[in-house]
C-alpha cells in the first residue's frame, strides 16, 4: 500500500506535520502505538520559557537567536517557528479550540503545584498571569477542589504559589464541594481520577437542566469574593473550555482550571483535537499499530513493517519520524547504549554512561540524557550509519539538541519540527496545493 | 478445563490508559474498567477465587483495552478466561439463543417470513423482552429466506471456471440474515478473476458463544473449522472472512482464548478487505467506475484490533470519486448479543452516543462500516443508511 507521507507518533510533533501535509492534498498516514505524552502535558504550549542560568525569557522569539546550532529552533529558523505556532493556533481554532498568546512576549500559567510557567499558547479556559505577578490585582486567590478528589490538593497549590514573589502578600481561600452538593453519585471519590470524574459529571450534573446553575452556585459559595478562582481541570475533556466561560457568566468569577496530575483533561482535548482535524482534512488514522522496522535502500526508506500486519509493508513517498522520547519509546537505553528502536538511527549521546544522569535526580540541574536524540541535518533529516536518510525527517522530543524540561519548550520545538518535515516534504510533492 | 494461568498480565505497568478507553467503563459505573477486572483483579483472583468480581459480566470483549495498551496485556482476553473459570456468565435461554446464531439462523430460514413478521410485531417484542429480556426497543436482524450457501449452489458452475480459487468463510449473518455482502463479494473477487469456493460445512466462528460463555461449543465449532480450513486450503489459496468479529476469531481468539492451535494456517485466513488491497498492490485492481459519494466510515472495534482498518481505507480510497471521511475511532456499543439484552440496552446506546452524535453532525451520503452489528446498531439510532465497503465496491464495478 502506498502513500504520500506516513508519519510515525501521533502526538503533538507528529499530529502537526500530518495535519499540514493532508491539509496540503497530501495522502497522508498517522500510525500511532499510543498515547501520547499529551495526555500528561498541561495543554499550554511552550515556545522557550527558561534561560540556561535559569532565569525567565519574556520574549521567547528574540531568545532563541542565541541558541546553539545543533538546536532545534535554529534548524527551523524563527521565521518558520512563527509559521508553525500560527499555522498551530488556526488549526486548533478549526477544532473549536481557542488559544490566547501575547504577541511577542510569554505569559505565565499556573501549575497544580502553584508554580507560575513560561508559556506562549494558553487554552481559554486558564487564566493567563504577567510572567513575574504583582498582587496589584490579586487580594484574595480561591483554590477548590472537589471532596475526595486525590490528584489535585489545594493545600498544596497554595503553598506553592506563597513562594511565588508576588503571591506572598495574597489571601488564600481554599474549600471542597462536596459531591453531595453536586448531586453526584461517585460511591468512592477515592477511586476517581480526573476523566472518570467528568464522566461522573456529565452523566450525574450536567445532564441535568440546572445542572451548571448547582455547579456555579457552589463554586459561588465556596470562593466568597475572591479575584481569582482556581479549580482542578475535570469538567469536561471536550468542550471543557466553554463550561468554563459559561460559568464565568454565571458566577461573575474570573475562574481558571488548571491541570491535574495525568490524566490531564486539557492535554487530553488538545490531542483529541488534532486527530479530529486530521480526520477532517482526510487523513488516515492508525491508532493501536506500532512500526516495528524499516526497509532501507539506497539512502531511502522504502517501506514499514507494522505489528498488525507484519507481512504486508506499506510505504510512501515521505516519511516523518515523531515516536517521542523515552517514556514513549522513540528512544530506548539499556546500561551502555542509547538506540532509536525502529530504525536504528544514529543517536547523539556524546558522553560516557555516568554522565548521562545527574546523581541527584531531582535537585532542579539538569539531566544530560534529556538532550539525547536523534541527530539530523538542517533538512531534520537523519543518518543511518553514518549515511544520510533523504526522505525521512525527525521531529518533536526524539530529536536531540535541545532540552525540553530546563528550557520549556517542547511544545513549540514539536509544533515547530513537525510542520517543518511537513513542508520540506510538501516542497518536493508536485501534487501539494500550497495554501501557505 | 483452563487449569493453565498464564501470567502475562503481570506485564502491567499500571499506567490506566486502557481504563480510559474502554467504552464500557466510560458510561456505566457498575464496571470497574480493564486495568482492575483484568490484570489487578487476576492478582487476587489468583489468590482466592471467592475475590472474583461479579462486575466482570459488563465486559463486552470489544479488545479495545488490548489496542492501548503499550505493555502488550491482553486485558480483554484475561477477563474473558476469569469469566469462563470463575462461572461468571449467566447462561439462560436467553443467552442461548443470541448465542447459538448458526442454530437459530438454520431453525429460522426455512419459516423466514413467518419468522421475520412475528419478530417485528410489538406483542411478540413484548414477550421476548418478558420472557427472555430481549429488548423490546431493538429491531432483531431478519432471516433471509433463500440462505448465502442456497445461492451459492447457483453460481458453483461459474466458480469453477477462475484458475484461482480462494474459500469463503461466510458466517452466520451472511448466510441466514443477509447474504448481500457475500454476494457483493463473489462479484467483486471474479472481476479480479479469482473464483470463489465454500467450505464443505462451516460453523458460527465462535464468536457470540465466547461472548456468553459458552467456550465448550465455541471449542467444538474451533475444532471443525479448523479441520474444514485444512482441507479447503488444498485447493485454495485462502479463507477469507468479511465479517471483522469472524475474522479475528478465527485467527486471534482461537489460539488465545480457546486454546485451538491455528498457526499452521492462520497466515492463510485473512479479512477480505486485506487480501483485495493485497491484490491491488501486485496490480490486480478490476475496472472501477466513478460514484460520486461522499461517506463517513465508521471503524469496528474488532477491525481496529486485528490491524484491518489500513485495509478497508484503501479499499474505499480505490474506487473513483468516493470521497471517505474516517469517524473518530469510538465504540458503537452493539458489540453482537450485548446491546440485544434487556440490562444492556441504555449502556449500549450511552457507548454509541459519541458515533451517533458525530454522524448526525456530518453532510453525508451514507455511513460505511464492516462489521453487521455496528449497521444495525447505526442504523437503529440515526437517519442514516449504512453501507458495506464491498457493497460500494461492487456498484463502481464497470
Ligand atoms: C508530563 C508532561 C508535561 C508536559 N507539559 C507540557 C507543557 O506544559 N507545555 C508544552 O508545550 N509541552 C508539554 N509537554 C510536551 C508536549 O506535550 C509534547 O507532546 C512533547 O514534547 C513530545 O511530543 P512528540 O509528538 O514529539 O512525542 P510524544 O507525545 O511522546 O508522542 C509520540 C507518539 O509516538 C508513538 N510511538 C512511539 N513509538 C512508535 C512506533 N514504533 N510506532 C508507532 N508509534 C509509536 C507513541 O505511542 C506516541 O503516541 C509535556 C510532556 C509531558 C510528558
Ligand atoms: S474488552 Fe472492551 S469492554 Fe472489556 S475491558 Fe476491554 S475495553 Fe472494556
Ligand atoms: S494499559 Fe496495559 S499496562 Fe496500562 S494499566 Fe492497562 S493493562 Fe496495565
Amino acid at each position: 500500500m502506498k502513500y504520500d507521507v506516513i508519519v510515525i507518533g501521533g502526538g503533538l510533533a507528529g499530529l502537526t506535520g500530518a495535519i499540514r501535509c493532508a491539509e496540503a492534498g497530501l495522502k497522508t498516514v498517522v500510525v500511532s502505538a499510543g498515547e501520547s505524552a499529551l495526555a500528561f502535558a498541561s495543554g499550554a504550549i511552550d515556545v522557550f520559557g527558561i534561560e540556561k542560568d535559569n532565569a525567565l525569557v519574556e520574549f521567547p522569539f528574540a531568545a532563541i537567536r542565541h541558541l546553539p546550532s545543533m538546536h532545534p529552533y535554529q534548524k527551523v529558523g524563527t521565521g518558520s517557528l512563527q509559521q508553525a505556532l500560527t499555522f498551530f493556533t488556526g488549526q486548533m481554532a478549526a477544532a473549536g479550540i481557542p488559544l490566547n498568546n501575547h504577541g511577542q512576549q510569554n505569559h505565565g500559567r499556573l501549575t497544580a503545584l502553584g508554580a507560575i510557567r513560561p508559556a506562549w499558547l494558553s487554552q481559554e479556559g486558564t487564566v493567563s498571569l504577567p510572567l513575574r505577578t504583582s498582587t496589584e490585582d490579586l487580594r484574595r486567590v480561591a483554590i477548590i477542589n472537589i471532596a475526595g478528589f486525590r490528584d489535585f490538593q489545594p493545600a498544596l497549590m497554595a503553598a506553592g504559589m506563597q513562594q511565588q514573589p508576588g503571591f506572598c502578600e495574597v489571601e488564600f481561600i481554599l474549600a471542597d464541594i462536596k459531591t453531595e452538593t453536586l448531586n453526584i453519585n461517585t460511591r468512592n471519590a477515592y477511586e476517581l481520577r480526573s476523566l472518570e470524574l467528568s464522566r461522573t459529571l456529565k452523566r450525574d450534573l450536567f445532564s441535568q437542566p440546572n445542572g451548571m446553575n448547582i455547579l456555579s452556585s457552589a463554586l459561588q459559595k465556596a470562593a466568597g469574593n475572591a479575584d481569582l478562582v482556581v479549580i482542578p481541570s475535570v469538567l469536561a475533556v471536550e468542550g471543557g473550555n466553554d463550561l468554563i466561560r459559561q460559568l464565568e457568566t454565571l458566577t461573575g468569577l474570573r475562574i481558571c482550571e488548571v491541570a491535574t496530575l495525568p490524566p490531564s483533561l486539557p492535554g487530553m482535548r488538545m490531542a483529541s483535537a488534532l486527530k479530529q482535524r486530521f480526520r477532517q482534512l482526510g487523513g488516515m488514522f492508525l491508532e493501536g499499530d506500532q512500526v516495528l522496522s524499516g526497509c532501507f535502500e539506497e539512502h531511502q526508506l522504502r517501506s514499514l513493517k507494522t505489528r498488525l500486519n507484519p507481512d504486508m509493508p506499506i510505504s510512501a513517498s515521505h516519511y516523518i519520524l515523531a515516536t517521542g522520547s523515552f517514556f514513549s519509546q522513540g528512544l530506548a537505553s539499556d546500561r551502555h547504549h542509547m538506540t532509536e528502536p525502529v530504525f536504528g538511527l544514529d543517536v547523539e549521546t556524546s558522553q560516557s554512561r555516568d554522565q548521562w544522569s545527574d546523581s541527584r535526580f531531582m535537585d532542579g540541574n539538569q539531566h544530560n540524557f534529556s538532550h539525547f536524540g536523534i541527530n539530523t541535518n538542517e533538512q531534520l533529516n537523519p543518518y543511518r550509519n553514518g549515511q544520510k536518510i533523504n526522505n525521512l525527517y525527525c521531529a518533536g522530543a526524539v530529536l536531540n539538541g535541545f532540552n525540553p524540561v530546563q528550557e520549556a519548550s517542547s511544545g513549540g520545538v514539536a509544533i515547530s519540527t513537525g510542520w517543518f518535515a511537513a513542508n520540506r516534504i510538501i516542497a518536493t510533492m508536485p501534487q501539494a496545493e500550497e495554501t501557505c | 478445563m483452563l487449569n493453565i494461568i498464564d501470567t502475562s498480565f503481570d506485564n502491567c505497568i499500571k499506567c490506566t490508559v486502557c481504563t480510559t478507553r474502554c467504552p464500557v467503563a466510560e458510561v456505566n459505573p457498575d464496571y470497574p474498567g480493564p486495568k482492575q477486572a483484568g490484570p489487578d483483579g487476576e492478582r487476587l483472583r489468583i489468590k482466592n477465587p471467592a475475590l472474583y468480581d461479579e462486575a466482570l459480566k459488563h465486559c463486552t470483549n470489544c479488545k479495545r483495552c488490548e489496542v492501548v495498551c503499550p505493555s502488550g496485556v491482553q486485558v480483554g482476553t484475561v477477563i474473558q478466561l476469569a469469566k469462563a473459570r470463575h462461572d461468571g456468565f449467566k447462561k439462560g435461554p436467553r443467552e442461548f439463543i443470541l448465542s447459538h446464531t448458526d442454530m437459530m439462523g438454520s431453525l429460522s430460514a426455512s419459516t423466514a417470513p413467518v419468522v421475520n413478521i412475528a419478530t417485528q410485531l410489538k406483542p411478540v417484542k413484548k414477550l421476548l423482552d418478558k420472557v427472555l429480556g430481549i429488548d423490546q426497543r431493538q429491531t432483531l436482524p431478519k432471516y433471509t429466506y433463500q440462505t448465502f450457501r442456497r445461492w451459492f449452489k447457483q453460481q458453483k458452475a461459474q466458480q469453477t471456471r477462475f484458475d484461482r480459487q480462494v474459500s469463503f468463510f461466510h458466517g452466520c449473518f451472511t448466510n441466514y440474515n443477509d447474504p448481500t455482502v457475500g454476494k457483493h463479494l463473489v462479484a467483486v473477487l471474479n472481476a479480479m478473476n479469482i473464483g470463489v469456493t465454500l467450505l464443505k460445512k462451516e460453523k458460527c466462528c465462535g464468536v457470540p458463544l465466547i461472548a456468553n460463555g459458552f467456550f465448550d461449543k465455541a471449542r467444538k465449532n474451533a475444532q471443525l473449522n479448523m479441520g474444514q480450513f485444512a482441507d479447503t486450503l488444498a485447493d485454495s489459496e485462502c479463507v477469507l472472512a468479511t465479517e471483522p468479529s469472524c475474522a479475528m476469531t478465527l485467527r486471534d481468539e482461537y489460539p488465545e482464548v480457546l486454546h485451538v492451535d491455528n498457526h499452521a494456517i492462520r497466515e492463510r485466513i485473512l479479512f477480505a478487505a486485506a487480501f483485495i488491497t493485497r491484490e491491488f498492490a501486485k496490480g490486480n485492481k478490476p475496472g472501477m467506475k466513478p460514484l460520486n459519494l461522499r461517506v463517513a466510515y465508521h471503524s469496528p472495534c474488532h477491525l481496529i484490533k486485528q490491524g484491518g482498518v489500513i485495509h478497508t481505507m484503501e479499499l474505499l480510497n480505490s474506487i473513483p470519486g468516493l470521497d471517505v471521511m474516517m469517524l473518530d475511532q469510538k465504540c458503537c456499543g452493539m458489540s453482537g448479543t450485548y446491546g440485544f439484552k434487556k440490562e444492556n440496552y441504555q449502556t449500549s446506546r450511552n457507548i454509541g452516543q459519541g458515533v451517533f452524535d458525530q454522524i448526525e453532525a456530518l453532510n453525508v451520503d451514507y455511513v460505511v462500516t464492516d462489521c453487521q452489528s455496528c449497521k444495525m446498531q447505526v442504523e437503529m439510532n440515526t437517519a442514516h443508511k449504512v453501507m458495506h465497503p464491498l457493497t460500494l465496491m461492487a456498484q463502481s464495478l464497470i
